[in-house]
């Protein structure tokens, strides 16, 4: 028997109705309940948000020229979705990028949505990419470092990597101040990638880094660089450092370190040039050492200016010989003769006068055994043994400057002490930061504390002139002026066991000018030069800089210092 | 009513093409800025100066000369008293 026909429109209808009202509730499911989530799941497919990177602050020198700056540039990027033939955008983009077509291919076919073509490019090589009208080929902006002086202040000034970070040197030790803050724009896109008209666009603007101002004077910083260069060919050294110092407030005028790199190409820069080795590198400073020894007997008053000792060429310190660099009868000498001459033994013997403790106290006034605090990242305190662990030998060599080690910014600021009447004065790199609004802010002031007494500074300062004058830094004088200074000869230690390598020297002029009204000390140092002495290799390279050092800062003679007492005539 | 909106309308979108002007000539003339500064910082740069004064035969001083004026330092300024620095009677 058939059933009736209503039944089954009914039937049909009862099914319609559930299918209806099922559509219903999931239209309503999807239209009220969940609409907001889908409303946003859609907004986000068209919108895009890309971030505006902040301009690096520059890095200047102390007139306000430019050590570091940021050029605009632009990363190319493709979204190989939308590469519709990825040989011809390749062949097209290959010339342009100085790459090979098969390697872009590559990249162009690769199953992803984004991918770098070239990193940092210049502005205008991006506008001739763009003009090519290559489908699925984009632009982000970007910034490049750049250093228009090319390897001027290199190890100072460090570099950044390629997404921007300062990786080196005052780039990385100043990054939170340079850096400055990303911003974002949101743009609504359409399914072609072009902004809509009208859509959504918002823009959080970047916030600029702020700029260095350094202490380094720009061309007091090449003029230093080139003598240093022509020092080390001159002298066939394996490299140098120089720094230049004002000893009254502690600003670091030029810091050279040779060899050097170009930081605009540091990737194929040689390994180790990259090392600012005035501050990340110790050495035994060897005489210049002495000043220390000398300073710390005046202030103590363990030895009269006038009081004579007999000085024998060579002196038995326990189980080694140690002896002065020319062989000499028993000589007498005032602690004047004693700098003047670098006389290894006197020194020891006045060393002796003063005592174990206290040289070791007067070492750490002078700043040995710990980081001068310059603010450079990597900055080594040296070596200074603490006073429980000096042996039998300790006192005799560490007073002649063997068995400490210091860097070269280190034993610049001892000779900045004496030049600055025994106040020992942080060095520092900056000055201040500039804000893009162009307010300065200056850094704190240099830490400062007295090491010895302004009477003792003045005498050592008499020593220091006449070991110019008389002594072994004759090469270091410059007519009309009177120069302090002191020669340095040092051993270098070995790497991997005690002793020292042969023949094998660290050739150091410490001092500064004028004697009388010290405006500047420099430090010139040769690592292993043909030339061995640090009268004969590195005397000279300060003499250069001191002379240029004059005409830049217009440094007048000043008044001729009455020498300190001598034995007799010298050698 | 509708005159009115479309009124709106234009003025609004004639203000957004002027914003959108004036922003492209802000980012020019940032460009131009950024352009200038890299140019005077090449230019300037101590290296290039020294070439340049070498290529024109340009070389810094052998030595340094201090002229020292002799006699006595102590002289009567401008304009005073004709006696002064004379030795007393």
């Amino acid at each position: 028997m058939r059933r009736p026909p209503i039944r089954r429109l009914v039937a049909l209808l009862a099914v319609m109705a559930m299918a209806f009202a099922a559509i219903f509730v999931r239209l309503t499911v999807l239209q009220v309940s969940q609409a907001a989530s889908f409303r946003d799941r859609a907004l986000d497919q068209r919108l895009r948000t890309v971030e505006l990177p902040a301009t690096r602050g520059q890095i200047l020198d102390r007139n306000g020229d430019p050590l570091a700056i940021s050029l605009e540039a632009r990363d190319v990027y493709a979204d190989p979705r939308y590469v519709e033939d990825p040989w011809a955008t390749a062949a097209a983009l290959a010339p342009v990028l100085e790459v090979e077509t098969g390697d872009l291919e590559r990249l162009l076919s690769r199953d992803t949505t984004f991918v770098y073509l070239a990193r940092q490019v210049d502005r205008h090589l991006a506008d001739r990419i763009g003009a090519l009208g290559l489908p699925g080929i984009g632009f982000l902006d970007a910034s490049r470092r750049y250093y228009p002086a090319g390897a001027l202040a290199a190890q100072v000034l460090g570099f950044v990597g390629i997404d921007g970070e300062g990786l080196s040197g005052l780039e990385v030790r100043y990054e939170d101040v340079l850096a400055g803050q990303a911003g974002e724009r949101t743009q609504e896109i359409d399914p072609k990638g072009q902004p809509i008209v009208g859509g959504v666009d918002v823009e959080r603007p970047p916030i600029p880094g702020s700029a260095v101002r350094t202490t380094i004077d720009r061309e007091f910083q090449y003029n230093a660089e080139q003598a240093l260069a022509e020092a080390v060919a001159q002298n066939r050294a394996r490299g140098g450092t120089v720094i230049v110092m004002d000893p009254r407030n502690g600003d670091i005028l030029a810091m050279a370190s040779y060899p050097s790199f170009d930081p605009n190409q540091f990737e194929a820069a040689k390994q180790g040039t990259y090392r600012n080795r005035a501050v990340t590198d110790a050495f035994e400073p060897g005489s210049t050492n002495k000043v220390i020894t000398a300073a710390a007997a005046v202030d103590r008053g363990a030895i009269g200016l006038r009081q004579e000792l007999a000085v024998p060429w060579q002196m038995d310190v326990e189980e080694f010989t140690i002896h002065d660099a020319h062989p000499h009868g028993l000589q007498r000498m005032t602690i004047g003769d004693i700098i003047a001459e670098s006389s290894n033994i006197g020194t020891v013997m006045v060393a002796r006068r003063v005592g174990e403790s206290a040289m070791a106290s007067y070492l750490a006034r002078f700043g040995l055994g710990r980081p001068t605090g310059v603010g450079f990242p990597g900055e080594s305190a040296g070596i200074l043994p603490p006073l429980y662990e000096w042996t039998d030998t300790s006192l005799a060599t560490i007073a002649y400057g063997q068995g400490i080690a210091a860097t070269p910014l280190q034993m610049a600021a001892v000779y900045a002490t004496i030049a600055n009447g025994g106040r020992w004065v942080q060095p520092r790199l900056v000055l201040g930061t500039r804000s893009p609004s162009g307010t300065f802010r200056p850094a704190p002031d240099p830490l400062t504390r007295r090491a010895v007494s302004a009477a003792t500074a003045r005498v050592v300062t008499r020593m220091l002139a006449d070991a110019v004058a008389e002594g072994t830094g004759t090469n270091a004088t410059i007519a009309g002026y009177q120069i302090a200074g002191k020669t340095g000869t040092a051993r270098i230690p070995l790497p991997d066991r005690p002793g020292y390598y042969e023949g094998q020297y660290v050739a150091s002029f410490i001092g500064f000018l004028p004697a009388s009204d010290p405006q500047v000390v420099i430090a010139a140092i040769l690592d292993r030069p043909v030339t061995d002495y640090g009268g004969i290799a590195a005397a000279p390279l300060f003499q250069r800089i001191a002379r240029y050092a004059i005409t830049r800062l217009s440094i007048e003679p000043g008044r001729p210092l009455r020498p300190p007492p001598t034995a007799g005539p010298r050698p | 009513m509708v005159l009115g909106i479309v009124s709106l309308n234009a003025l609004l979108a004639q203000q957004s093409f002027r914003i959108d002007e004036a922003e492209r000539r802000i980012d020019t003339l940032e460009t131009e800025r950024l352009d200038l500064v890299h140019e005077q910082a090449s230019l300037s740069a101590p290296g290039r100066i020294a070439a340049w004064a070498r290529r024109n035969g340009m070389r810094l001083p052998d030595d340094i000369r201090s002229l020292h004026a002799f006699g006595d330092a102590r002289s009567a300024p401008a304009g005073a008293d004709p006696s002064w620095g004379e030795p007393g009677g």
